[in-house]
């Protein structure tokens, strides 16, 4: 009946998103946890992949413009800091305001050195892009055996 | 083919769903004037094509899907696919033909006009 794992694996998720839907019936069935754009101790959201030769962050700010956004780099230490303000509309009552507003700034260790000169920022969707070349020495090497 | 992707292509050809993405509640926040409601949600990373807005009998669903192409070996990841969701009772006067919903760098914006019976009306007092 079952030829490979991923059958199993399948039927097993099957079943856990039916106690996962059963549990939530009565406390909190269509009402999904809160996700706030910055973290409880007023952190962006970030994210670090490596590859060889260069890191990739990815932050989440979401209604930023490229100018209100402040990136420093120097050595392994990343600093990405911003502003966020949005006014209410003229004219507008305020029902609810749950969007945060105001100034955040987080800084990094990474775990390399970072060729500061070659680093590249894109803003996508709401989402900010950084490539950040490893520097020279911070490179992984051939090892040629004699 | 590798393993990998063969167990990805058989789990996109399941009957049955395995795996639901998270869910999380955008924060949004919420303006009326006399002409409109207007509903501002943040969305990162979340494109166009993503998003659903629904209004039916005084019910609006919101929906957005972000897909992130995989970055690489994650060191750390606070953030990663999930599907922002959220439910609201809106009025029953609101004109759902004219509703505009707008897009830009992961926020969606939502003008919904109130009908014209709704709008609030200023009565001339006539002197006899």
């Amino acid at each position: 009946m079952f030829t490979r794992f991923s059958d199993i694996d399948r039927l097993f998720g099957t079943m856990d998103m039916l106690r996962q839907r059963l549990d939530n019936l009565y406390t909190d069935y269509n009402r999904p946890y809160r996700s706030t754009w910055l973290m409880e101790d007023g952190f962006l959201r970030a994210n670090l992949y490596q590859s060889g030769d260069a890191f990739e962050m990815r932050l989440e700010v979401p209604g930023m413009d490229k100018d209100a956004l402040d990136i420093k780099i120097q050595g392994n230490y990343l600093e990405i800091s911003g502003k966020r303000d949005h006014n209410v509309p003229d004219g507008y009552k305020v029902h609810k305001t749950e969007r945060l507003n105001g100034t955040f700034s987080r800084s990094f260790t990474l775990p390399d050195d970072v060729d500061g000169a070659r680093v590249e920022a894109t803003l996508k969707d709401g989402v900010l892009y950084l490539t950040l070349p490893k520097s020279e020495a911070a490179k992984p090497r051939q090892i040629a055996i004699s | 083919m590798d393993k990998n992707t063969e167990i990805a292509k058989r789990d996109d050809r399941n009957i049955e769903k395995t795996r639901e993405l998270y869910e999380a509640a955008p924060a949004v926040d919420i303006y009326e004037n006399e002409d409109e409601i207007l509903l501002v949600a943040d969305m990162p990373g979340v494109i166009k094509e993503e998003v659903s807005v629904n209004i039916d009998n005084g019910r609006l669903a919101l929906s957005g899907i972000r897909k992130l192409e995989s970055g690489g070996v994650a060191s750390w990841e606070e953030f990663g696919n999930v599907e922002f969701v959220r439910n609201f009772s809106v009025p029953q006067t609101i004109d759902v033909e004219n509703v505009k919903a707008d897009l830009k760098n992961g926020v969606l914006t939502l003008h919904m006009p109130k009908s014209e019976e709704a709008k609030p009306r200023q009565i001339e007092i006539k002197t006899a």
